[in-house]
């Protein structure tokens, strides 16, 4: 064991001395994550819609006023609302980018006299339709409530002329000015964005949680690699000339491996926690506890790749296009959701699927129990490839290897 | 202190060890010679326990390599024809780890490295990379970390390839003082030269076997025709090629330039006289005429039918 130990650290001290190394696996998934972050945050986080910066110039008139005061200016995340003294001013706005539609209100607007103007620059229709709905859906609603009241009042005042003690069109006035009152500044209150899940997951959590789970996967490459770098370099047979066991000696190389991708994995924890404001969810333990039953994983897939490479280049080349494959299958290239069911449950047998969505799911406030399958899952692939690539290796050894 | 009884190694159908019988005692240099794939690294493997041998037997002070292969490695230090170091560590750093592999404890392990850097007289490059280290340098600190854990039988394959004379010389001096102080010593080479000067007994290999093993004095005894005369002559005249065919104690007569004649002839035969003489009357200008004693290298090349270097 404890020659395990010091093969593990003599393997780890090489690596830290190893700036190429250090670049892909630490600086490469670190920057990944903020460039994909923040590339993908509007696919990712449903703001599809961009936000609307709406210029508004108006004349007097009472119910235009009521449009931009009680309408447009309520809490709406999506609009912002600018009021321009004049109409020039409007129009340099809309020319010089400074917001994205002008409407102009005129007098009488409120009227059905004079109808309001939109103005918007080529490539901003979108904004352009959806403040002409808006404007339509207001004015459409103030009328009808308007032209309604006018018939019931004109009909009150009839009914009132025959002296019914009853009928109060004063009351009854003052009463339909409030209900319409009311349902012009609910608007925007009837439907909700609400997202599934516990927590929504932000595109720049995703990806964090992607990269580690692909980044780590290099190491299985660089651990196959070390292994054919130690026989090629002939201080795997002068490690076998030590009073040393061979078990021993690929322990100590797996044992290297393990340390050197959970320590890529602290550190990468740490870094996009600290510089890019990742959250890893509530429980760091939770979070670290995968993180290393992962990084077993991955080992145990560098011994595999060791066994079934002939040469360092054959398991750097082989290996590379696995992590690859794996990357993209396992989600960590496009969220898994983007993909066909089938592809879904092909990520079912990859241990990187298995860290991403653990990941995620801590992310989200997942139990203990509920990490429990990927766990084993990760553990077992791990277990499986040591035990494998080890026997692979023993056989290659007695039949002719020297 | 080395003793291989019939000893036989098969890789798939081809036998690569026919059967080799040595006795190495304790105390002793001795040097295994041989051409590229005559089974000289295959029996330094087996010797070593890295590659398990099909039958016979090899023990090291007494223990079997098969069943007694741990305590076997404690007593056997190997010099791999390779550089089998971390490039990128420090000479003390690697000479630390190959000395806690080998057993010793951390203070020890460093008093130790810091010792072996002084036996190789690289104690000032301690604390550099091995990447920044001379083809010569490296080959001494691959010595080095044989010798941390105070080997009692010290095999050296081929340890001097492609250095520089100066770093040559410092490693056999090194190696003989080592041999002085009582280590057992198999050294492998393909500098006759470095066989001679360190070695007292010699066996060479070929084909898997041990085609003859002695002193270098004894081999040489037995070559026929192991002396060799050199004629230079102005001009080979093919009338004085025959006559000197025909003289008595010679085996072979070689011309291998225009001007040069090499008679191979049996040992204790003193015939300058009569091929000055012969050479007036058949009006041969005899520029120079020299002996060649018989030595490794025409051993050989005689026993094997191939130079030591091909």
């Amino acid at each position: 064991m404890k020659k395990m130990v010091l093969i593990a650290q003599k393997d780890i001290a090489i690596q830290l001395k190893d700036r190429k190394a250090f670049l892909l696996l630490l600086l490469m998934p670190f920057l990944l994550t903020a460039i994909l972050g923040f590339a993908l945050k509007g696919v990712m986080e449903g703001e599809s819609l961009p936000a609307t910066v709406i210029g508004v110039y108006m004349e007097e008139d009472p119910l235009a006023r009521e449009f931009v005061e009680n309408y447009l200016q309520q809490d709406l995340t999506m609009l912002t609302v600018k009021v321009a003294a004049t109409d020039v001013e409007l129009k340099d706005w809309v020319n010089q980018d400074e917001v994205d539609v002008g409407i102009i209100l005129p007098k009488e607007w409120g009227e059905q006299k004079t109808p309001a103007a939109i103005l918007a620059v080529s490539g901003k229709e979108s904004s352009a339709l959806f403040t002409q709905q808006l404007t339509d859906s207001f004015a459409q609603t103030a009328w009808t409530m308007s032209n309604s009241t006018e018939k019931i009042m004109t009909n009150l005042a009839v009914a009132a002329s025959y002296q019914d003690p009853a009928i109060q069109p004063g009351k009854v006035q003052a009463e339909l000015l409030n209900g319409m009152k009311e349902v012009v500044e609910r608007k925007g209150q009837y439907v909700e964005v609400a997202s599934i899940g516990e927590r929504e997951v932000s595109s720049m959590q995703y990806y964090a949680a992607a990269m580690a789970a692909m980044f780590l996967l290099f190491n299985a490459v660089r651990g196959g690699k070390s292994l054919h770098q130690e026989q090629h370099s002939a201080t795997l047979d002068r490690l076998r000339m030590t009073p040393t066991r061979v078990d021993f000696i690929l322990g100590g190389k797996f044992l290297g491996t393990w340390g050197l991708a959970f320590g890529q994995f602290i550190v990468f924890m740490a870094a996009t926690h600290f510089f890019l404001g990742v959250d890893w969810g509530e429980s760091a333990v939770q979070t670290l506890f995968i993180g290393l039953v992962y990084s077993f994983a991955v080992s145990g897939l560098a011994i595999l790749i060791a066994a079934f490479s002939a040469n360092e280049k054959t398991a750097d080349t082989a290996g590379g296009i696995m992590v690859q494959v794996l990357a993209l299958l396992g989600g960590s290239m496009l969220p898994l959701s983007a993909f066909p069911e089938v592809m879904r449950k092909v990520a079912l047998v990859l241990p990187n699927s298995w860290a991403l969505n653990s990941f995620t799911s801590i992310m989200n406030g997942a139990t203990w129990a509920s990490l429990g399958a990927a766990a084993l899952v990760l553990l077992a692939i791990g277990a499986a490839s040591i035990v494998i690539g080890s026997a692979r290796m023993r056989v290659s050894a007695l039949s002719g290897g020297k | 202190m080395l003793t291989m009884t019939n000893v036989k190694k098969r890789f798939g159908e081809q036998e690569v060890v026919k059967g080799i019988t040595l006795h190495v005692g304790k105390g002793e240099a001795f040097g295994l010679l041989g051409p590229n794939g005559a089974g000289k690294s295959t029996t330094i493997s087996m010797i070593c326990g890295l590659v398990p041998y099909d039958e016979g037997d090899i023990q090291v002070d007494g223990l079997s390599v098969s069943r007694s292969p741990y305590e076997i490695k404690k007593k056997i230090g190997v010099v791999p024809q390779d550089i089998a170091l971390y490039p990128t560590l420090s000479a003390l750093d690697n000479l630390v780890f190959w000395g806690k592999m080998y057993g010793l404890k951390g203070r020890e392990a460093k008093a130790r490295a810091l010792e072996v850097l002084e036996t190789v007289g690289l104690v000032e490059r301690g604390k550099d990379r091995i990447e920044t280290f001379s083809g010569g340098m490296k080959r001494r600190i691959n010595i080095g970390a044989a010798l941390l854990h105070r080997p009692e039988l010290l095999i050296m394959d081929e340890p001097t390839v492609g250095i520089d004379p100066q770093s040559r010389h410092h490693i056999l001096e090194t190696v003989k003082r080592l041999n002085e102080q009582g280590m057992t010593i198999i050294y492998t080479s393909h500098y006759m030269e470095e066989v001679e000067f360190l070695c007292k007994r010699i066996a060479i290999m070929d084909h898997g076997q041990v085609i003859a093993t002695g002193s270098t004095q004894e081999l040489c005894k037995r070559l026929a025709g192991g002396n060799q005369l050199l004629l230079d002559v102005e001009e080979v005249r093919p009338a004085f090629v025959e006559k000197l065919k025909q003289l008595d104690g010679v085996e072979k007569v070689m011309i291998p330039e225009a001007s040069e004649i090499h008679l191979y002839i049996k040992q204790d035969q003193d015939m300058m006289a009569s091929i000055v003489s012969m050479a007036a009357k058949e009006a041969v200008k005899l520029r120079q005429i020299k002996l060649k004693e018989a030595d490794l290298e025409t051993l050989f090349l005689q026993m094997t039918g191939r130079s030591l270097r091909d």
